[in-house]
Parts: structure tokens; sequence; C-alpha cells
């Protein structure tokens, strides 16, 4: 696992990928944090949360060629026929860029210094987004490694992982939608306006259930609970697990 | 040692592989042979643990690929028909990478990594990236690869594909080299280069074994009759009839004549062609009509591929 870490990780030094992944993200954090600084209300917890918008556009750029380049290049073979665990190699990538978004965030740890200078407040809300941050960017990576396992095209992987985390980012968005489709149409099938409704509003909360922005939403004002967290490790292992099969799943290929 | 028994492998309804059986011994080169799609990647791929049968197994020094695959794939150092290379590493991280996920001690790590280097011929490139070397140099890298972990067995697919003469001539040094202490298996399109490395040759068309066998045994079987052909000067004619009327001769024909010198194939049937050549010697003697050349035209492996492979 260290051994494919450590190649995934230097890789991305070697490959422009990394440097545009932090330059992106210090643009980006800097900009908003300049933005607060202005106008004298610096909130790094609004900050982390403004930058969580952007997994969608850094994770599919981070963990595209994970696996989809390996595939490509032949190399994938080194798996299969050293004498190497196929789920250390898909912790090791996963590690990797897990690391990278690591050294992304040290741009904020100095923006709370900067403000902490100023006579600015770091509370605990900041650092509970900070977590939060950190179990999020888990959870997408390990979306962007599956994305990248099934497919030896850089671009799909990227589009998909970059459809699935729009998806979970607009989540709330989508159960309202569902919900209040689903109600209409029962009502207009002539179901009593009450129970339509009620149905509406269970499905809305079904697919709302599995959003985890809003299950981690109570750790920025300093209210912290161990099951938000351990939905995203969860979720994490799921999809890590699914990738370990995908790659499986190739030595028993039928095609 | 390898031992492959009765390998099966299906790609939905076609059989890729059906029912393979053969030995590696230690020490011994062994050339696998086959046309296009005859399932010799497959096959390699099996051997190695990339793929897994549909049934059938393989043992390698004893150990199954599927039930012991870390034991298995200790011995065995594989060079599939693409190297898998990091283009963007430099040789000697590249070679240390492989270490790691090959889980060589990092005691035994340098000393290894010196004596592959030096052996591949790859010294004054190890701190050059990957993506810049020449194909040749890439093909040694991989081959240095294999190397790592100092297995018993290599399995090289198509090692010389796409290098110039030269370097050609290299790899099959190497080769032989590697020869001495690995037992080695080369699947190749260029026959020429198995006649030259292999002490024995595994021919397999559409998913089985046409034939196994050493290549002087396989040319025997299938020539039944040997060739010969003899140039000479002087009365075609009347020579021509002279050898056909020799015991043991059943065909003599020109197969060009120019101006004076002519070149005759002569089929010999019967077992040894050695003595029908002191008969012919004294025909030309006595017609005083001086031999150019007089060889013998075994059966070239190309000859011998494509009869087994036409035929079934």
């Amino acid at each position: 696992m260290i051994a494919v870490f450590k190649r995934e990780f230097l890789s991305y030094f070697r490959s422009p990928v990394g440097y545009i992944a932090i330059a992106l993200f210090s643009f980006l954090s800097g900009y908003i944090f300049v933005n607060n600084f202005a106008t004298g209300a610096v909130n790094i917890a609004s900050e982390v949360i403004s930058l969580r918008s952007f997994f969608v556009v850094i994770v599919p750029i981070i963990t595209m060629g994970l696996f989809a380049e390996d595939k490509k290049r032949g190399t994938e073979i080194l798996y299969y026929t050293s004498p190497i665990d196929l789920f250390s190699v898909v912790a090791g990538k996963f590690l990797a860029a897990f690391c990278l978004y690591g050294i992304m965030f040290v741009n904020v740890f100095i923006h709370m210094i900067v403000t902490k200078s100023c006579d600015g407040i770091v509370d605990i809300g900041a650092w509970g987004s900070v977590i939060v941050f950190f179990f999020l960017a888990m959870l997408f990576i390990s979306i962007g490694i599956f994305a990248s396992a099934i497919t030896d095209s850089q671009i799909i992987a990227a589009i998909f992982s970059f459809i699935m985390i729009m998806v979970i980012q607009l989540l709330s968005t989508i159960s309202s939608l569902a919900g209040n489709a689903i109600a209409a149409f029962l009502s207009m099938l002539g179901v009593a306006s009450e129970s339509s409704n009620s149905v509406g509003e269970a499905i809305t909360n079904g697919i709302n259930w599995l959003d985890p922005f809003a299950k981690t939403s109570d750790f920025r004002y300093g209210s912290f609970s161990v099951a938000p967290l351990v939905f995203c490790i969860s979720f994490a292992i799921v999809f890590l697990f699914l990738t370990f099969r995908v790659l499986e799943k190739k030595r028993w290929a039928k095609s | 040692m390898i031992e492959i028994n009765n390998l099966v492998k299906h790609y939905g309804d076609k059989k890729a592989v059906n029912g393979i059986s053969f030995t590696v011994e230690d020490d011994e080169v062994l050339g696998f042979l086959g046309p296009n799609g005859a399932g010799k990647s497959t096959t390699m791929n099996i051997i190695t643990g990339y793929l897994s049968s549909t049934s059938g197994t393989v043992k390698v020094n004893g150990h199954d690929i599927l039930e012991e695959p870390e034991l298995a794939k200790k011995d065995i150092g594989y060079l599939p028909e693409l190297p898998p290379l990091y283009l963007d590493m430099t040789v000697l991280e590249y070679l240390n990478y492989i270490c790691d996920i090959k889980q060589v001690k990092r005691s035994e790590r340098k000393e290894q990594l010196a004596k592959i280097i030096a052996m591949v011929k790859i010294t004054d490139v190890a701190d050059r990236l990957i993506g810049n070397l020449s194909k040749g140099y890439k093909q040694r890298v991989g081959i240095a690869q294999a190397l790592v972990g100092n297995p018993s067995i290599l399995i090289l697919d198509e090692p010389t594909v796409g290098l110039d003469p030269n370097q050609i001539i290299e790899i099959r040094k190497l080769i032989r080299t590697l020869a001495k202490d690995h037992s080695v298996i080369i699947s190749s399109h260029i026959l020429s280069e198995i006649q030259e490395v292999c002490d024995r040759v595994v021919i397999i068309n559409k998913g089985k074994v046409a034939a196994i066998d050493t290549i002087t045994d396989l040319s025997k079987r299938l020539a039944g009759s040997s060739k010969l052909l003899l140039s000479f000067k002087g009365d075609a004619k009347k020579i021509m009839n002279e050898i056909r009327s020799l015991p043991g001769v059943s065909d003599c024909k020109i197969r060009i004549s120019d101006k004076d010198i002519h070149e005759a194939e002569i089929t010999v049937t019967g077992n040894s062609a050695s003595d029908i050549r002191t008969s012919i010697f004294y025909v030309m003697s006595r017609n005083s009509s001086p031999i150019m050349e007089f060889r013998s035209l075994d059966p070239t492996l190309e000859e011998i591929f494509l009869s087994i492979t036409a035929g079934t």
C-alpha cells in the first residue's frame, strides 16, 4: 500500500495535475478569504463551506487518472501479477489523492493564522467545518476513484465523477423536486391530497437521508456528532470496495 | 517448473483457450508459437495470474496460481506484450517501485538492482525518464522489471517485437544468458528467433496444443522424407537420370537452370540422407561435373509452423 501511495502521490508532482489542483484551490480559497477580509467579516467556517462546492471540479481532476491511466498504459498488469493485494492498491491510491487534498488545504490553515494575527476569531465552528470538509473529501475521492476504475479514458472518468458529485451536491434540491413531482402525480391520479403529500414528503426525506451535506450541517455551529462522520466513512468504504470488486472482476472477464 | 493442466478460458461463447496442457522444466527455454488469436497471450496471462482460467490448473513450482497466488507470483517475472512502464519515472525510480510492489527486502535491493541493471545493460540510462528512452531501451527496462525479485521463471510475450535488427540480436543474447539459470517461456512470431533460443516449442492453434516437441524432432516428424539441394555444372539430363536410378532416391528435379549451372532438388526416402550423399558424389565424379553447392534442405520452423497450423 505504501509503495502505491508513494508512487501515486509523487506522480501528481511529476505531471502538471498536482500543481494545477493546488493552484486552483489556492486561488479559490484565497479569493474567498480576501473577499471576506475586505468586508471585515472573516469567517473561516463559511470559507470552508464555500470551498466544498469546488469538490465537483477538483476531485475529478485529481482522481481521473488514478486507474484509467494505468489501464491505458498497460501498467495495471503489475498489480495483478505482483504478490500484492488489490485492495492495498486501491487504498494506496485513495490515500495519495487524500493527501494531495491535505496539501491544498494548507492554504486554509494559513488563512486561520492570518485571521488570528489580525485579532480575528477562529472558533469551534471553523474547526467543525474543517473536519467535515475532510470527511466529505474522503467520500468524493472514493467516488472519483471508482469512476476511474470503470473506464480506461480519463475524460470519461472525469465526466462520470463530475456528474456523481454534482448529483450529491444537489441532493436537497433533487429530493424536494422528486417529492413534489410524485405528490403532484399521485394527486393527479385522484389520491387524496393529504396522503399524496405525505408520500411526497416521505420520498423527499428518504432522498435527503443520503445527503452528506445536510447530515453534517450542525458541525459549523460547533455541534459535533459521530453518526454523520461514520456515514461519510461508510460511504467511502463502499465505493472503495466497489472499486476493488471492479478490479477483481477484470480477472474473471467474460469478454 | 510450471505445470499447466487442461487450461480452459471462455470469453462468452468463444473458447479462447481450450484444454491446453504442457510442462516447463527447470532451466528450459520453451518457445510458444501460434498464429494471431490462437490464445498465446491469454495463456500467458493466465499463467501469470493476470486472468483467471474458466477451468484447469496452473502450478508454479508446486504452488497453484489461484490457491497460493502470492507464492506462485513471486516465482514469475512477466514481460507483457506492452511493457508496463511508467513513462513519468526514471529507470531507477521505476525499478525501485517494482522492488516495493514485489516485496523485495530492503537489504537485498541495492545489490539485486545493480546486478539486473548491469545484466540488461541500462547503466547509462538509469537516471533518465523512461518516457524519453528509445524502444530498445524501454524493452530492456521491461525485462529488468521482470527480473526484479529474482524469479526462477520468466515469461516473455514477444520480447523483440518492433525492435531494429541490432536490438533484436542484443535481446536474444540477453535471453540466452538468462536461460542459464531461469526457466523461460517466449512467445514470438519471429520463428527464427524461437529456433535460435528455444529448447522445445509448443505450437498452439485455435486454443489447442497442435504440437509439443524439440525443433529437431519436429522437423524429422514432419519431413518423413528429407531433401537435398545440389548445384552442379555439366550435362543436366544425364546426371539427373543417373541420380534418379540410385536406390533411395524417389524424386529428382531441376529447380533452376542458369547457363551451365543447374540446381536440383533431390527427394530421398528412407531414413538416412547421409548414405545417399556418397553415391551422389561418385555420380558427379564419374561425370566429371563440378559440385558448386550441396546441402540438405531440412524444413525450417516456418515450414513446420505453416504445415501444422494450416491443417487444423
